[in-house]
């Protein structure tokens, strides 16, 4: 049975503090995870633990280990245990992973022994990552992994040392469920072996299935701590019960997709969007094929499925930003002069990074002759201060850019509005207002909407046709 | 500093004597009050001629460096927007001359030009350059042009004249006053060069490699002809070169 | 060797070959017009060079004319220019009257000489100062290399040398200063260019190796548990390479302006050496023999480079390599 505490933590940046826990203790055999949102300070502890974290933070506490005192402040004094004792798990495996190496060696490379056995080592490797289903990327280039796969080769890296202690940082960043899925089943079985487990996260559903001990963190505390399962179903701060509240599949607004008949559709209209046999390759991988569907006014639609399936692809095709292999997409006249628009994924990408918001925005209203006004009101209905337009996109926050974006594409009173990803890189409290404005908008307008997402619960609060697209090429249609 | 060194260069040519006129009697004089960095062996004002030789580089290089931005540049954008045969035409001719050395071309033209005129030197240096802009340019122009903002302009129905003015030009401005701000380097450096080897700008022109290489004989004797020219190229390279540090920063 | 492997090396080949066909193109036209260009007195000159002074008249100016066929028309003139090229017939010096061929061997040794030695310089003196300066960023010797780098970068090669030859020659007397041949002589030109060179290959060596063990992977690669000194071989170096092998395949062009004027200034009998002199005396075939393997030369100096860039980097182009 090993234990972990840490003590009177603290990340100060200046006067500033960025993390400040009294105590927190990690038993074998029970998973230990931290929620919160960006900025909150979660990943900055998992630092201060590895003793990776950067150089112009300072580090207060202890930490024990099996009975042994390690002063945080120095960030050296745990470095022989990495790999042995302590592993982290990085955010980013696609980034962690060096570009010019075979898996395998980047595995065997942690082995304990590998510098005087090599043979053993590699062998090691090959078993390691046998046994997470990848025996056969062992020889293969990083670049030519998927995210998942990338993930689960990094974690054979991380732990093919041994270490019994393993942080893991953040690490649904561009997973699609089921990757995720598979990675909570890792971890699952690294604390029931009887490793230690620490797992930062904004993702409510992994800190779900992970179980075991859950930390809210805000603003450099914790606000809350308890048995996962009681946190996340009856939450007592109320920082929590608005974190939960904020899971699409708990929401509660009246625009919500009904189960019952579409009511702003009339099946009887002309579609905007007409898309017959669609198929897309990518090089020698085909996307899809054979994919007809019919966009109506007022329709809400959602692609969902993992990621690399083509829905970004589909969705630009259905706005002919793109041309497709076979068959054709059709237009309304409706839809024409610039009545379709489009939300980015990253929204400081879809506005000229150069210029000031202002400018941006008059270019609009100058050469469409939107009535004046009309900016700062629909800026002031969405809840956002005229003052932003002074700035740089850069220097807007994302939620508040992608506001911004939504403003942008209302200015043109569309009749199809196509959110790519639009709110994945957003918090989830962020994610739930930034719907909210978007789906008011839409829904006030009559205007229709094609979601893209990876989020399953997201695509069922919102929309009433479901477009399913699955590594599978023949796609599933849901009425 | 280079505003100092611009200011020389026009206004030293129209106070300063004829740097040409030659004194035979003054052969490689000292510097005095009157004569501050003495004269030469023909008895000619070195400051004079450091005037006249000033201005005829920064000239020279502006022309230069500013054909081949005009020509670089809007073959880049267009080789970025157009795409297709144009753009894969363009793309070769470039490979072939980046490929060349920039002397090299330019001694070929200096061949080409019996008497070292100035004009085959100017075709032979914007030539040379102008594959720098167009490859720079083209490059960050299809980043631009592919990226999300543009595509939003274009379903916004912004027109061709709202990418130029604020997507690519933002982008672009800070690349090419840097470029430009090396390429007055290369220039001036190149024919300077030139003159110092000889097969630039023929005596009795005014130069400052050509001052290079005629005061070098009488290092021993009179300094002052081979420091002043020297000091001149070197500023005007580190303020060239400062001011494309600057354009980094900010 | 695998499938895909072997296309993309087919596939630099090919590149780099219709670069090369361009370029001697480029060359031996503005060669040929050179000759369209040639006044009379300059065949009166070529004359004098060949014959002497004293025994130039009309009749051997005529010759000359004759010899460059300057009376039939300039497209069939082209034509047999370039007839003669794809022959690697390059005809005789017309100063000299030796066969081009021979004198273009003998100079490009030279210049190999010259520049092997100055690249292995530089990178050398460029890759340690680099590597060091990286150690620690805001650090004394990071100040100097960028100090140095922008000292260097404002000095024309011709100037460094002046000033290196005034240096060590004329002050201090150690070395001479003019001449080929002896390995002494060899030493200022090598000098001169390697000191021009290291400058910019330190700054970059440092920028990389900097940006590298800030990388996510190189830091993923020390929480692995490697050794600093295991994680520089194995990671970090490899991945530096990436980076820097592109980077002396564009200072290639710069390295060939380097060395003629160097050549000149030194009086090495090189390639830069001879076209310089060709192009004073306008003798047009040395000329284009010069220009043109010069240019070759840079051209093979990025092939090398595009193949040992394939050998270290698995991933696919996402852009082309620079030059």
């Amino acid at each position: 049975m090993s234990l972990l505490e840490l003590r009177d933590l603290a990340v100060r940046h200046g006067d500033t503090a960025l993390v400040d826990v009294a105590d927190i203790s990690v038993k074998s055999g029970q998973a230990l995870t931290i929620v919160g949102e960006s900025g909150s300070g979660k990943s900055l502890l998992a630092h201060a633990v590895m003793g990776t974290i950067t150089t112009g933070l300072a580090v207060e506490g202890t930490m024990s280990l099996d009975g042994v005192h390690y002063d945080l402040a120095d960030r050296a004094n745990r470095k022989h245990h990495w790999g042995r004792e302590l592993a982290l798990l990085p955010q980013e495996p696609a980034l962690a992973l060096d570009p010019t190496m075979r898996v395998r060696d980047q595995v065997a490379e942690g082995a304990p022994g590998f510098r005087s056995r090599r043979k053993a080592a590699l062998r090691r490797a090959e078993d390691t990552l046998g046994r997470l289903n990848l025996g056969h990327a062992a020889r293969a280039w990083p670049h030519t992994l998927s995210g998942g796969m990338a993930q689960r080769v990094a974690y054979a890296a991380a732990t093919i040392g041994g270490a019994r202690v393993l942080i893991v940082d953040e690490p649904t960043k561009g997973l699609d469920r089921d990757s995720l899925d598979q990675l909570a089943d890792l971890l699952t079985e690294h604390v029931a072996t009887g490793g230690l487990l620490i797992t930062i996260t904004h993702d409510l559903h992994l800190a779900r299935k992970l179980g075991g001990e859950l930390l809210v963190m805000r603003d450099a505390i914790i606000v809350e701590r308890g048995p996962a399962d009681r946190v996340l179903t009856t939450p007592e701060h109320d920082y929590t019960r608005r974190l939960v509240a904020a899971e699409p599949s708990r929401w509660q607004y009246e625009w919500l997709a009904s189960p019952l008949a579409d009511a702003t559709a009339d099946p009887a209209a002309e579609p905007l969007v007409a898309a017959e046999k669609l198929a897309k390759s990518y090089g020698d991988t085909e996307l899809f094929r054979d994919i007809s569907l019919e966009i109506r006014p007022g329709e809400r639609w959602a692609l969902a499925g993992p990621s690399g399936v083509g829905k970004t692809t589909l969705g630009n095709l259905l706005l002919r930003l793109g041309a497709p292999d076979e068959g054709t997409v059709r237009h309304h006249n409706a839809v024409a002069g610039g009545r379709l628009q489009k939300l980015y994924q990253d929204p400081a990408l879809s506005f000229p990074a150069r210029v000031r918001l202002t400018d941006a925005m008059r270019d609009i209203v100058r050469r469409h002759g939107v009535p004046p006004g009309r900016v700062e009101s629909l800026m002031a209905t969405l809840g956002l201060p005229e003052s932003l337009l002074h700035r740089l996109p850069g220097q807007v926050s994302g939620g508040e850019l992608q506001r911004l974006a939504i403003v942008r594409a209302m200015l043109l009173e569309p009749a199809l509005v196509f959110a790519d990803e639009a709110t994945s890189r957003l918090d989830l409290l962020t994610q739930e207002r930034t719907m909210d404005c978007l789906m008011s908008e839409l829904t006030r307008t009559g205007c229709a909407l094609l979601l893209v997402t990876h989020d399953r619960e997201l695509a069922t609060a919102v929309a009433d046709h479901h477009l399913r697209l699955d590594q599978a090429v023949h796609p599933v249609a849901v009425p | 500093m280079l505003v100092v060194i611009a200011a020389f260069a026009i206004i030293g040519p129209l106070i300063l004597p004829d740097p040409a006129a030659q004194d035979l009697g003054r052969y490689l004089e000292a510097p005095s009050a009157s004569e501050p960095l003495g004269r030469d062996d023909y008895g000619r004002s070195v400051l004079a001629r450091l005037a006249h030789a000033t201005r005829l580089s920064l000239v020279f290089a502006a022309l230069c460096v500013g054909t081949a931005l005009v020509l670089g540049t809007s073959a880049g954008i267009a080789s970025a927007w157009f795409g297709g045969w144009a753009d894969a035409a363009l793309r070769g001719i470039s490979e072939v001359f980046v490929a060349l050395p920039a002397l090299l071309v330019v001694l070929l033209f200096a061949a080409l030009a019996a008497d070292g005129s100035l004009w085959t030197l100017y075709i032979g240096l914007a030539l040379v350059q102008w594959v720098e802009y167009f490859r720079v340019v083209r490059a960050r122009s299809s980043l631009v042009l592919g990226s999300p903002a543009v595509e939003a302009a274009s379903l916004l129905r912004l027109g061709p004249v709202h990418v130029l003015r604020r997507h690519l030009w933002p982008e672009l401005r800070p690349l090419v006053t840097t470029l430009a701000a090396l390429g007055m380097v290369t220039c001036i450096l190149a024919v300077s060069t030139l003159g110092f080897i000889k097969v630039g700008l023929r005596p009795p022109r005014a130069e400052l490699g050509l001052m290079v290489t005629e005061g070098f004989p009488f290092y021993d004797v009179a300094p002052w002809m081979s420091v002043a020219p020297v000091a001149v190229l070197f500023l005007i390279t580190a303020c060239f070169l400062g001011l494309r540090r600057s354009e980094v920063t900010t | 060797m695998s499938g895909t492997q072997r296309q993309l090396v087919a596939a630099v080949l090919l590149r780099r070959a219709g670069q090369a066909v361009g370029v001697a193109l480029v060359v031996s036209v503005l060669c040929f017009a050179v000759v369209r260009q040639l006044p009379g007195d300059a065949a009166y000159r070529i004359a004098a060079g060949r014959y002497g002074d004293d025994l130039v008249d009309a009749d051997s100016a005529a010759a000359v004319r004759a010899e460059l066929g300057l009376d039939r028309s300039a497209w069939q003139q082209l034509g047999d220019w370039l007839v003669d090229l794809l022959r690697l017939d390059f005809g005789r010096s017309l100063v000299t009257s030796r066969p081009v061929v021979a004198e273009v061997g003998y100079y490009l040794l030279g210049t190999l000489q010259l520049t092997a030695v100055a690249l292995g310089l530089a990178i050398v003196i460029g890759g340690l100062a680099g590597v060091l300066a990286a150690r620690c960023p805001g650090g004394w010797l990071d100040h100097m290399t960028t100090a140095w780098v922008a000292l260097v970068r404002a000095l024309p090669p011709f100037l460094l040398g002046l000033l290196l030859i005034l240096v060590l020659s004329v002050h201090l007397g150690l070395l001479p200063a003019v001449g080929h041949g002896s390995s002494s002589s060899l030493v200022l030109p090598a000098l001169t260019l390697a000191v021009g060179l290291s400058g910019l290959i330190a700054r970059v060596t440092r920028d990389t190796v900097v940006e590298i063990t800030r990388s996510e992977h190189v830091r993923f690669a020390r929480t692995k548990g490697l050794t600093e000194r295991l994680v520089l071989a194995r990671h970090a170096l490899r991945n530096a390479g990436v980076v820097l092998v592109p980077y002396l395949g564009v200072q290639a062009a710069i390295l060939i302006e380097g060395v003629v004027v160097v050549e000149s200034l030194f009086a090495w009998q090189g390639l830069g050496h001879a076209l310089v002199h060709a192009v004073f005396w306008r003798d047009v075939p040395v000329l284009q023999a010069t220009a043109l393997v010069l240019a070759l030369l840079v051209v093979a100096i990025n092939t090398v480079v595009d193949l040992a860039v394939l050998g270290l980097d698995p991933r696919p182009r996402k852009r082309e390599v620079l030059a």
